[in-house]
């Protein structure tokens, strides 16, 4: 048996043996090629100098620049989302509370660009078209803080694929991408938040892949830097925008690989160097970008003390932090038999009454009781007053009497003087749901059906119940069901007012109610000196982790929540292809317009690259399964590592996109896109040239010298170059006018200007239909 | 070669030697597998044994050549009996089948047990019943399910002789002609075959047979399992063919060692069959294809690195896979498809989904005797023509956006606001006809035939509105115009005028004569023919089409097809939605045409009827404003939070309540948490150790039947603590069951559909494989250190049989190895918990008589609503 194992398994190892050797021979050849520096293209040895890539880079940020700032004081009006950004801006100038689902970092910005120019806070955004130059505002100072964002990205750019060990050419190619891009361009000129994101996000790239130079020299100052770095610039993405976590996503998918390389036991001697690597990570990349994200929160609530349009999103106990919030400076403590007004807290309808009664039978055909009507109606009315009667017994005077979470209570309709109840008939709207209706109060026959519970929301046993503040469900003691309120109008026998019924959902987030006002006391007085002489309200502290947390979880529900639909709103596999763009802005004297779309030439290069990426991985994963070589080792290592780094920040900054399903626009994708600016370069070098500048990393004493490689792609790397700068820069020309909404545009120019038939561009030309004849 | 390839060579051959003992008889083995094993060892001879190593950096990871699995788990192969000389040994060798045989007559009881019990229509049986009626009638019907399932129904339906008669409304009682308990039994059945193939497949998956009979005892007490059998419902069947994949590819997996063998074919074959089989049932099934697909992919990919397998042979095994999973499949599907076709000639409530030719051709269809050829004046109902397309439909609501004029939609069933008269332009009016139909000018007797680019107003014949059609963006595809009616008879504007434009006609083609105006009033052939003619609605004034897609309205709109003028580039293709065709036709003045059309093309149905299904399935979404309290979350099943009332819930019903038996169901989900966790930890112990410690011995015997010198060839890496045997198996279970589960719960979460809890049923299955799994890797496969004694007693004569000599299993008991007493313990703890849970719940699927109050203690959990 030995013997014929030993036949069988001989001939695959010598045949291995064989071929590997040839595998070496043949990288040996290749490496003799390129081991001299000094045996390249005489352009490409200049191009690689520290003085040309200094020029090089001068050049790009200047044109950057120029691009950027050219004529950004046009339009002088309100553009797109500088609605919501730039009021955002004005209220931590006036340090009122908004509520918005994005982190604080980039409006902070903008926040200090304004006070910086000038700005006052005066201005509150209010509609698009609003113009600033008539309302005094210093928008060009503001404008002028993404658009410096924006420019410093195309350095960012190039420094990262210098820094990846792409040569000149290549790195001035990718930043190209960027700089001529007319969706960056556009999105960087006015008061929106991802010139900022976009930003940090090519900062974070750039630490991370500086951290990752530094891999053979672990634990020294530099290594920490880079990784302090990486986790700064990470906070500040995610402090920019929602979309920024994507951003820790990707650094987190790569620290995992990473982490996941040394955990192999061929490459670290102990677990505890181990430990050690996952202690800095942790350290650098969680524990010290959160501290930052807590710190702009923190900065943020401490600039917005005052009460504003935000009050109404957070909990009673949040607002009470705020100074001059109603809540703060009118709830009161409700005792039984005040008299109060209650209100829906979504729809702002009052619980009302009158006594009008439901109609026998409906259009549908079926049944109702007959009861009084118990409706929503939106406006104040003596129907509205309703009595809370108790269900126990009351001590005489004192606080006894106030009404407290849990307590059993009836609520009686002063004007009609009956109380309220629900049984098991169907509502007027809804068969699956309970009608309300009310029942004579001296009629006892019917006592248990009316008899509700009080369940404050997020209430400890025995909390006292508050007007204004004390959010409540009513929910009914017998058929459990709780009063619920939809925007739904009933018919004209109840005058279209809102129909309220019984929700049997024991949890549906919707039914909760509070109350508006105490119009009277027991004894009919008004009860607002109730409690005496009472000191001046002061805003209530409460623990900045608390406010945190809920700021959290609200910007989160109200982000799933946004699935209205857009007229703009376009689906994630649309924007490498540039489907579709948004109108930011439209005037309609001299025909201009804003329209957010990318540069044609330079998105398509990127989608190309993309897929001969993905096809080469594709060629290489199946040629090494049959164990070919087809690519030199350095060369793959470059692409999948290297690349491979990039193409996760474009899958991570992209894939997700298509599982949410809050409305989307096409600039969500500019991260991806600029991440696939990276890949573009790669795939460029990747085929102009045989080799790569090899090895990168930062060496470390103890390392085996590895055999240097040079790249060469010589003279046709800059004249490739040139012409992808000039058909990107005609493009780009091209599309300028809607980018920068000047000059304005004829109808059939900007029919000529609608490359694709899917751009839904204003002022458009009318086709006239051709007509068969 | 080289000098130091010669000394390598021998090196690797002591080593082999001494370490490497493959048999070759071992069926799970190929002899060029352990190459990189082998390889891995060579590399490393050159430093000496114990010296630290320096590890050197490079850019870059050591070269890995292709890793091919090398053992895969599943069933090791036993050796083939000789056949039964004596009684004895037939008994002996057929003792293995004894313990499925007595489940399988367990799984009767409790699934048969009462099963008439209620003598109501019970939950969706006054759907599937409904359903079986249509097929014992012959007429045509639609529902979103492959027609398999509920023909199945019909079958059983015509065996136990009903007639067809009973219109199945829910709750109703069933009259004494229907043989419900019949059919239930007979649907039954499948939930009864479910029990053996759990037990079959836990062998397949090489199982031990305490988990095998944890399995079968899992499926056979599960409460859920047992009460969705119990009724006229496709989920038996569904389960059923589930299972059966799953013991399809577990016996195919077996089979990789003997590639195109007859075994191989027939149970790659299988696989694809029961693939085929479970899609036709309900679309569920192409979770567990997926699975398949999954699980084909990787093999083929193994197989791909696999550098001793001949290009030839590489094409057969991607060719056999090809043609049994993706065409066998496909031709079942195909097949139930047509016999359904088949079947259903008659017309039904489901015409309307189908193309106005497939209804022609179906009798009882009164198609036959409208006239041929349109006039103006004529009364019609109007179909869309792309496929899945609907009627025409108008009715008094409104839109609640946009011009709040009265809605224009699709509809997919036949009703009078379907119907539609065919006017002139408000230009014509003086010159032509009547507002009534039929009847017109008496001066003016010649009939007007329509014909291409006549203007026309389409009128709602129950509303007199006229379609129209204006710039306000439309309801849902804001990039098209708004289609509504306005006016009525006298009241109208240009907007109301809409172009006929011929594009060609199904039987007679030619589009050219249609396209010359002048000679269509003269000239018969010209003229537009009901049902085959291809026409279009071009709005006179925008220029757009008049259109439906595949967008359903809001639930204002009833979730009927939206309908729009869509703008339309000049000289582009005309799409899909915007061709429609004349359908039911009605004219005095006209004289019925008789005519036998031409069948449609099967192909063309089936891909008519599959987007129909698609269509209404994607419109299955929860209503926001209507609260259903049948509905559920999917995050609510794995845990049981919920169940399912399946009927009335009256004293004196007999109540059935849909839900699991809780050990089973946390049992496997909190498995599924742990089998996720262990398996991150086997992936990391493996990359972190790699060949370096071992924690577990080999197995010189373990429970499967490898013999004491395999074991030890096996144990040869021991580096991350297991054999290879065991890592094989553990990974070949996990994917299946983790696998399997994931696919089978992940797109309940992300589709948009309203879910209930039965559809997590076939789901519960790959959490009880994994439960069963994670035992036997965790207790029954532990081998035993003494394993002599365990080998004299084999494990079913201690569960089962032998009952008599009760003194003699306590003696042998307690002479067990501790791990063995272990695993009895562990088995009659987990099987004892699982019974007694099911006896105590088993009333909700045998039917709870009486008030509910007086069956105790149902309610373990806050949100069962039993009670209240």
């Amino acid at each position: 048996m030995a013997g014929t194992g030993k036949l069988r398994q001989r001939v695959p190892v010598s045949g291995r043996a064989n071929f590997e050797y040839d595998r070496i021979q043949e990288e040996e050849h290749t490496d003799d090629v390129y081991q001299n520096p000094n045996n390249r293209h005489p352009i490409e040895k200049i191009l690689e100098t520290d003085k040309a890539s200094v020029v090089v880079v001068a050049v790009l940020t200047a044109l950057a620049f120029a691009l950027r700032f050219y004529k950004i004081n046009h339009p002088d009006q309100v553009v797109f989302d500088e609605v919501h950004f730039g009021k955002f801006a004005s209220y931590y100038i006036l340090g009122e509370y908004y509520f918005d689902v994005h982190p604080p970092f980039a409006k902070l910005l903008f926040g200090l660009a304004g006070w910086f120019s000038g700005f006052d806070g005066h201005f509150q955004f209010e509609n698009i078209g609003d113009s600033y130059t008539q309302n005094h505002v210093p928008y060009v100072g503001m404008r002028a803080l993404p658009a410096i964002l924006g420019s410093l990205t195309v350095p960012v750019v190039y420094a990262i694929m210098k820094q990846s060990g792409y040569s000149t050419v290549i790195a001035a190619f990718s930043a190209a991408i960027i700089l001529f891009d007319n969706a960056h361009i556009a999105q960087s000129r006015l008061i929106l938040l991802d010139a900022t994101l976009i930003f940090f996000m090519s900062l974070t790239i750039y630490a991370y892949v500086r951290f990752q130079k530094l891999r053979y020299r672990e634990f020294t100052s530099e290594w920490f830097g880079w990784l302090f770095a990486t986790g700064i610039f990470m906070a500040c993405t995610w402090g920019s925008k929602v979309n920024g976590v994507l951003t820790v996503a990707t650094v987190g998918v790569a620290v995992l690989i990473d982490l996941w390389g040394i955990l192999d036991y061929k490459k670290s001697p102990s677990m505890d160097y181990f430990w050690k690597h996952f202690a800095a990570r942790a350290i650098g990349l969680i524990v010290v970008p959160f501290i930052i994200y807590l710190s702009f929160f923190w900065v943020h609530f401490a600039l917005l003390p005052t009460s504003g349009t935000g009050d109404s999103f957070m909990s009673p106990a949040f607002q009470e932090t705020l100074a001059g919030n109603e809540m703060l400076l009118s709830a009161q403590e409700i005792r039984y038999y005040d008299t109060v007004t209650i209100r829906h807290k979504d729809t702002k309808v009052y619980l009302h009454s009158h006594v009008e009664r439901y109609p026998l039978k409906y259009d549908d055909g079926r049944i109702s009781s007959q009861g009084q009507q118990v409706t929503g109606y939106g406006h104040a009315d003596e129907n509205n007053n309703w009595q809370i009667i108790p269900t126990k017994a009351l001590p005489e005077t004192g606080r006894g009497r106030i009404v407290r979470h849990n307590d059993m209570i009836q609520l009686l309709h002063v004007n009609t003087d009956t109380v309220l109840l629900t049984h098991d008939v169907a509502s007027p709207l809804m068969p699956t749901n309970q009608e309300f209706t009310t029942w004579p109060r001296d009629d006892t026959s019917r006592f248990n059906e009316t008899l509700f519970q009080l369940s404050l929301t997020d209430a400890h046993d025995g909390e006292a119940w508050k007007s204004k503040s004390g959010y409540f469900r009513l929910i009914h003691g017998q058929t459990r069901v709780s009063m619920w309120t939809h925007t739904k109008q009933l018919p004209e026998w109840a005058f279209r007012q809102q129909e309220i019924n019984g929700n049997k959902n024991p949890s549906e987030k919707t039914a909760t109610w509070f109350v508006e006002d105490i119009v009277a006391d027991e004894t009919g007085e008004d009860p607002k000196e109730r409690t005496g002489h009472q000191p001046p309200k002061v805003p209530k502290k409460m623990n900045f982790f608390r406010k945190f947390g809920e700021l959290q979880l609200l910007m989160l529900q109200h982000n799933a929540g946004l699935t209205a639909s857009h007229p703009y709103a376009s689906g994630p596999l649309n924007w490498p292809f540039l489907i579709a763009g948004i109108s930011f802005w439209t005037e309609n004297d001299p025909q201009k317009q804003i329209y957010l779309i990318g540069n044609l030439v330079g998105w398509w290069t990127c989608v190309v690259a993309l897929s001969i990426y993905v096809g080469i991985l594709g060629a290489d994963l199946l040629a090494r399964r049959r164990n070919n070589d087809p690519i030199p080792e350095p060369v793959r290592n470059r692409l999948w590592n290297s690349t491979g780094f990039f193409f996760v920040v474009w899958a991570v900054h992209y894939a997700p996109f298509f599982l949410m399903n809050r409305q989307l626009f096409i600039h969500h994708y500019l991260a991806s896109h600029l991440a696939s600016a990276l890949i573009a370069g790669a795939v460029l070098q990747f085929i102009l040239s045989e080799t790569i500048n090899y090895p990168i990393s930062v060496e470390a004493p103890t390392m085996r010298r590895h055999k240097r490689q040079y790249v060469d792609i010589g003279l046709k790397g800059p004249i490739i170059f040139a012409l992808f700068c000039i058909a990107m820069f005609s493009m780009f020309v091209f599309l300028a006018p809607l980018t920068y909404g000047t000059p304005g545009l004829t109808g059939d120019q900007v029919n000529g200007k609608r490359l694709l038939s899917s751009w839904t561009l204003h002022f458009a030309a009318k086709k006239t239909a051709e007509v068969v004849p | 070669m080289n000098p130091g390839g010669r000394a390598v060579a021998v090196d690797f051959v002591e080593d082999e030697f001494e370490e490497i003992g493959y048999p070759e008889t071992l069926p799970t083995y190929s002899p060029h597998m352990d190459e990189s094993a082998a390889a891995r060892r060579r590399l490393g001879k050159g430093k000496p044994e114990g010296a630290e190593e320096k590890v050197w950096y490079d850019d870059e990871d050591d070269y890995k050549a292709p890793s091919v699995r090398s053992i895969s788990g599943g069933r090791p192969a036993q050796l083939a009996l000789p056949p039964p000389t004596t009684l004895r040994e037939f008994i002996f060798q057929n003792m293995p089948s004894i313990p499925p045989l007595v489940y399988t007559l367990l799984a009767c009881y409790t699934r048969f047990h009462r099963i008439g019990l209620s003598a109501t229509v019970v939950w969706d049986e006054a759907h599937f019943g409904k359903f079986a009626s249509h097929y014992l009638k012959r007429e045509f019907y639609f529902d979103v399910h492959p027609p398999l399932g509920k023909m199945l129904v019909g079958l059983a339906g015509l065996l136990s002789g009903y007639n067809g008669g009973f219109d199945f409304k829910s709750g109703a009682d069933y009259p004494p002609e229907v043989p419900y308990v019949a059919m239930r039994v007979m649907l039954a059945t499948f939930g009864v075959g479910m029990v053996p193939l759990g037990w079959f497949t836990a062998i397949e998956l090489g199982m031990s047979q305490w988990a095998a009979h944890l399995v079968a005892l899992m499926v056979l007490f599960d409460v859920g399992w047992l009460c969705i059998s119990r009724f006229i419902l496709l989920d038996s069947m569904l389960l059923f063919f589930t299972f059966l994949t799953v013991f399809c590819l577990s016996k195919f997996h077996n089979q990789q060692s003997h590639p195109f063998d007859f075994d191989w074919w027939t149970w790659l074959a299988m696989t694809g069959i029961s693939i085929g089989l479970v899609t036709s049932v309900k679309m569920v099934g192409l979770f567990v294809t997926a699975l398949v697909g999954i699980y084909t992919l990787q093999d083929l990919w193994d197989k791909f690195g696999d550098l001793h397998l001949t290009p030839r042979e590489q094409a057969k095994h991607w060719g056999a896979r090809v043609l049994c999973l993706i065409i066998i499949p496909i031709l079942v599907f195909m097949a139930t498809f047509k016999i359904h076709f088949m079947i259903l000639n008659h017309s039904g409530p489901g015409d309307a989904q189908m193309s106005s030719l497939f209804q022609a051709n179906l009798y009882g269809n009164d198609f036959h005797n409208n006239p041929l050829e349109i006039a103006i004046g004529s009364k019609v109902t109007i179909k869309n023509m792309a496929f899945g397309g609907g009627l025409l439909h108008s009715h008094v609501q409104t839109y609640p956006t946009g011009s709040n004029q009265q809605q224009v939609t699709c509809y997919h069933y036949k009703d009078e606001n379907n119907e539609f008269w065919f006017w002139p332009g408000w230009d014509q009016k003086d010159t032509v006809w009547d507002p009534k139909y039929g009847s017109h000018d008496p001066n003016d007797e010649e009939v007007r035939f329509l014909k291409h680019l006549d203007v026309v107003r389409l009128v709602h014949v129950p509303t007199t509105r006229n379609i129209h059609s204006h710039t306000i963006p439309a309801p849902v595809t804001k990039a098209n115009w708004e289609v509504s009616g306005y006016g009525n008879a006298t009241i109208g504007d240009v907007q109301d005028h809409w172009v006929v434009e011929v594009l060609g006609d199904v039987v007679r083609g030619d589009v050219n004569r249609y396209l010359e105006p002048k000679s269509a009033t003269v000239d018969p052939r010209a003229r537009i023919h009901a049902l085959t003619t291809r026409l279009r609605f071009r709005h006179q004034v925008l220029g757009c089409y008049l259109s439906a897609g595949r967008t359903s309205l809001p639930q204002w709109g009833f979730k009927q097809i939206e309908v729009s003028c869509a703008k339309e580039e000049a000289g582009s293709k005309p799409a899909e939605g915007t061709i429609w065709n004349v359908e039911s036709h009605w004219n005095t003045k006209l004289p019925p045409a008789a005519r036998s059309l031409s069948r449609s093309p099967f192909l063309t149905d089936f891909i008519h009827l599959n987007i129909a299904m698609m269509t209404s399935n994607n419109a299955l979404v929860p209503d926001p404003d209507k609260e259903d309290l049948l509905a559920s979350k999917p995050w609510e099943w794995p845990f049981l939070s919920v169940g399912l009332r399946m009927c009335g819930w009256g004293d004196s019903q007999i109540k059935y309540y849909l839900m699991g038996n809780p050990i089973i169901w946390w049992g496997g989900s909190i498995s599924l948490i742990i089998a996720a966790f262990v398996s991150v930890g086997l992936v990391v112990r493996r990359q972190r150790y790699g060949g370096g410690r071992g924690t577990r011995k080999p197995a010189p015997n373990s429970l499967n039947g490898d013999s004491g010198r395999n074991g030890a060839a096996l144990a040869s890496r021991p580096g991350d603590g297991l054999t290879q045997r065991e890592w094989a198996q553990f990974w070949h279970v996990t994917r299946i069951a983790g696998g399997g589960w994931i696919l089978h719960y992940l797109p309940f979460l992300i589709m948009g559909r309203v879910t209930y809890i039965h559809h997590y049923l076939p789901t519960l299955y790959f959490a009880v494989l994994m439960f069963a799994h994670l035992l036997d890797y965790f207790v029954f496969q532990v081998p035993s250190t003494a394993s002599a004694s365990l080998q004299a007693v084999p494990t079913s004569s201690i569960s089962l049989s032998d009952l008599s000599s009760i003194p003699k299993i306590i003696r042998t008991f307690r002479s067990l190895p501790r791990i063995t007493r272990i695993k009895v313990y562990v088995f009659s703890i987990t099987v004892s918990a699982i019974f007694g849970t099911f006896w105590w719940f088993r009333a909700v699927a045998w039917g709870i008589e009486g008030p509910v109050r007086d069956t105790w203690g149902l309610a373990w959990r806050e949100n069962w609503n039993i009670y209240h």
